[in-house]
């Protein structure tokens, strides 16, 4: 059976990882009684994966990770037992169970949704995002480890509005077309001819698409 | 903003901030209002190796375990956090609550390695608290303890009080006394004068006058009249290891520290009486844990935690008493939790084979042993006490078991060195490789390596090699390029060497004396810090604190001492005596071995301790 927690991350705990993370969860799991399934093999490991990777000083409201384990455990007791092993910082917001055949997480997610707050300039960031919604396309460059490409950054922010000093956009997250928050706030504040302030990022939701086409959050599909 | 606020903001801007955030699960959190003493434990590195080291763990739970101290860890930052501290007006923090160190009221600090000195004086200006002792009226009080407060010497002027010895008893001691000193509202001298005649180990090196000979040497150190310290400091000793406090949780770190497990000390001491080891002497005598206190422990600390490793650690876990038993009921009992056993340390004429194969059940990393000298003549003379037959035993019992991998440490420079013993070690790196082709191909692993390690040799205080001089830098790049030209030779041998610069200046301060604390605030100054990281260590700005305050390197370091010198720290009893010491070099020149005590007391010193030798 497949186990899926659905939890935040807070406070200092935005400058972890993903590594770290994923090292933290494991050590989290170890101090549970789950029974964690481990892949047969020359060198067994966790069944254990996170939907997506968040980048280093973004907090999140909606990280998924999910794993396998051996016979069977109430969801109460699911919840209770990983949330005493967890830091206040890592807040367990769901817990459900999932058949083993179901498809990973990971692999269901086609665009997230962030909450972008500078810390200050927040009228020209506005004024550009206004002018980048009229827009049909805009080039940036996206860095990768691999080297740079030019994307359509316009057409991987599939919506945006605009709060009272924050900004919520929908960008893509598939392995070809990415739209990053950073590059996003990059590409504002050359609309807006301005050098990028400080900002928070928070993730608000991770999505996907049902048979229909419809976009619904991962954990529901 | 607050100062964790602007701590935060420096977070997006360096390397690693895991090593900054605090808070990691098991951390302690107390009320600060409701406590009498706050107690910073500041570690001379970086978090990662900090995070690594027992006797911070050790400490830090039995001070918290206090209703009335609350014991706050702080670690150096590294460079590029500390420059944007020093940009911002942020001043060195504790990890817990985040508070400036400068407001707690003892600062202690572990002096586990010479080369973290300069860390030392580093975070003193970071903290914003005086560099000299003498300066400081409502800075915290400074206290250092660890393997190198054996020599405080070289830190004296900077340090209020050095604890020698084991400091379970001794820090609750300085804890007690500073309760009772806050609420008299008494001085920081009132406190310093009850610290030294109170507590076990304690020395307050402000309180003696050295005096000097003509040559430079050492004539006196003596108790200054009226203070009431002691002319000679006993080191403390905590007798019972079973009883003693142990952690029943560790904190678990963010990110990823260099001992990343378990870390289960079975026993303190070490029996067997290596010459050039301080740890062997000064941690004297063995004092185990019992099993079922190990495995209680263990218990405890694997829920605790979630790590998935136990080490066995001590300075020779081959030595335990009943390792077999140990191993199996650990692998026994943690085998379903996948819990791995580890087993550093090992000795090569040890009773190895069965534990191996318990271990190595659940894990199986390259096999460390650690002959030290490449013939058995210079053997005798570090007293290592083993053989080659033992090497050659231990290793192929290893590779028949399964093991692949060795690594071979070995020393440069060891007193009484010669070109040919180190031809020996190429030769016994030869033999150990000839010993793993000798298996047959069925019953071994296929990937055979071997990993010689060679460090320079630096003479420390309370061993017997204590006179000797350190050998001389040209010809141990002579011995090292050597070494490599015959290793080359030899197919599947790796070969890692230490650069001398280094263990040149280890060797100046761990037997400087108080003038040296000179050369330390000048280098300092000159920017030096985080010496041990060989790409940190800055050679000439070291040459130019010498030139400077006018000390010369080579007095300390490349001086061959006689037997009656006064030694700078001859005032500091490590347990074993000075008549031990010398009988032990004397022993040494004429490569005669001295047996392990176990099997029969050789008289070291310890017996004057109480309760302390059986």
């Amino acid at each position: 059976m497949k186990l899926v927690y659905v939890f935040g991350k807070e406070g200092r705990l935005r400058f972890l990882s993903h590594l770290d993370l994923q090292r933290f969860l494991m050590r989290a799991l170890n101090r549970t009684d789950l029974q964690i399934a481990y892949s047969k093999g020359f060198n067994p490991h966790p069944l254990l994966s996170l939907a997506g990777a968040l980048a280093m000083g973004y907090e999140s409201d909606y990280e998924v990770f999910e794993l396998r384990i051996e016979g069977s455990v109430s969801k109460e007791y699911a919840h209770e037992t990983m949330k005493n092993a967890l830091p206040e910082e890592l807040p367990i917001k769901d817990v459900f169970f999932a058949e083993d055949n179901h498809p990973s997480y990971m692999s269901l997610v086609r665009m997230s949704d962030f909450t972008i707050t500078p810390a200050e300039d927040f009228e020209a960031v506005k004024e550009a995002a206004l002018k980048f919604l009229e827009m049909d396309s805009y080039m940036g460059i996206r860095r990768t480890k691999t080297g740079e490409r030019e994307v359509d950054a316009r057409k991987l922010c599939k919506e945006m509005s605009i709060s009272i000093c924050s900004l919520k956009a929908r960008l893509m997250l598939t392995e070809q077309e990415t739209l990053k928050p950073d590059l996003l706030m990059e590409t504002l504040c050359k609309i807006a001819d301005i050098s990028v302030p400080q900002y928070r990022v928070r993730r608000n939701a991770l999505l996907g698409c049902d048979d229909c086409g419809n976009i619904k959050l991962i954990t529901d599909l | 903003m607050t100062l964790s606020e602007r701590i935060d903001e420096l977070m997006p801007l360096v390397q690693k901030p895991s090593r900054y955030i605090g808070n990691e699960y098991n951390a302690v959190m107390k009320d600060a209002s409701k406590i009498d003493v706050r107690y910073a434990f500041l570690f001379p590195d970086v978090y990662e190796v900090g995070m690594s080291h027992l006797g911070m763990k050790i400490l830090y739970h039995t001070l918290n375990k206090r209703e009335d101290t609350w014991c706050e860890r702080v670690f150096t930052p590294w460079p590029d956090m500390h420059r944007l501290m020093s940009e911002r007006n942020i001043p060195l923090f504790s990890m817990e609550s985040r508070t400036p160190v400068k407001e707690f009221d003892i600062l202690g600090i572990t002096l586990m390695y010479e080369m973290s000195y300069t860390n030392i004086l580093l975070c003193l200006k970071l903290a914003g608290i005086p560099l000299y002792a003498k300066d400081r009226t409502d800075s915290p009080i400074v206290i250092c303890g660890g393997t190198c407060a054996y020599n405080p010497e070289p830190l004296a002027p900077f340090v209020d009080v050095f604890t020698v010895g084991d400091g379970e008893n001794a820090i609750h001691q300085t804890v007690d006394l500073m309760k009772a000193c806050k609420q008299k509202g008494f001085s920081k001298q009132e406190y310093l004068t009850r610290v030294a005649q109170q507590v076990e180990g304690a020395y307050v090196p402000s309180m003696y006058d050295i005096e000097y000979n003509p040559d430079n040497t050492v004539k006196s150190v003596t108790p200054k009249p009226g203070t009431g310290a002691k002319p000679m400091v006993y080191k403390a000793l905590v007798n019972d290891l079973t009883a003693a406090d142990y952690p029943e949780k560790l904190i678990v770190p963010y990110g990823e520290v260099i001992h990343d497990r378990i870390m289960l000390e079975i026993f303190r001491g070490c029996t067997r009486g290596c010459r050039f080891c301080q740890a062997g002497m000064v941690y004297r005598p063995v004092r185990e844990r019992s099993i079922d206190r190990l495995m209680e422990i263990a218990e405890k600390l694997v829920s605790a935690t979630g790590f998935d490793e136990i080490s066995l650690m001590s300075l020779s876990s081959g030595d335990y008493s009943c390792l077999p038993e140990l191993a199996h009921e650990m692998v026994e009992r943690f085998i379903k939790k996948r819990v791995k056993i580890s087993l550093p340390s090992q000795r090569i004429d040890a009773f190895l084979k069965d534990t191996l194969k318990e271990t190595q059940k659940v894990r199986k990393t390259a096999l460390t042993l650690a002959p030290e000298a490449g013939t058995q003549r210079l053997r005798d003379v570090i007293n290592k006490g083993v053989t080659e037959e033992d090497l050659m035993r231990a290793v192929t019992d290893a590779f028949s078991e399964g093991w692949s991998a060795v690594k071979l440490y070995f020393m440069i420079g060891l007193p009484t060195e010669t070109d040919e013993d180190i031809l020996g070690i190429a030769d016994l790196a030869a033999k150990v490789r000839r010993c793993y082709f000798s298996v047959p191909k069925d019953k071994r692993s296929p990937g055979f390596r071997i990993t010689v390690s060679a460090s320079v040799f630096v003479p420390k205080p309370d061993t017997p090699f204590q006179w000797c001089a350190q050998l001389d830098s040209e010809t141990v790049r002579h011995r090292q390029l050597l070494l490599k030209q015959e290793l080359d030779k030899i197919k599947g041998v790796d070969y890692k060497y230490h650069e001398m610069d280094v263990s040149y200046h280890e060797a100046v301060f761990s037997r400087g004396d108080r003038r040296c604390a000179e050369v330390l605030k000048a280098a300092s100054d000159l920017g030096c810090e985080f010496d041990g990281w060989s790409e940190m260590f800055n050679k000439d700005a070291w040459q130019k604190a010498f030139e400077t305050t006018g000390i010369d390197p080579e007095f300390y370091a490349s001086r061959t001492r006689s037997l009656d010198e006064v030694l700078p720290w001859s005032h500091i009893d490590c347990g074993v005596s000075i008549q031990y010491l010398k009988s032990e070099y004397q022993k040494a020149m004429k490569g005669e071995i001295t047996p392990d005590c176990r099997k029969g007391c050789n008289g070291c010193g310890l017996m004057r301790y109480e309760g302390a030798c059986r």
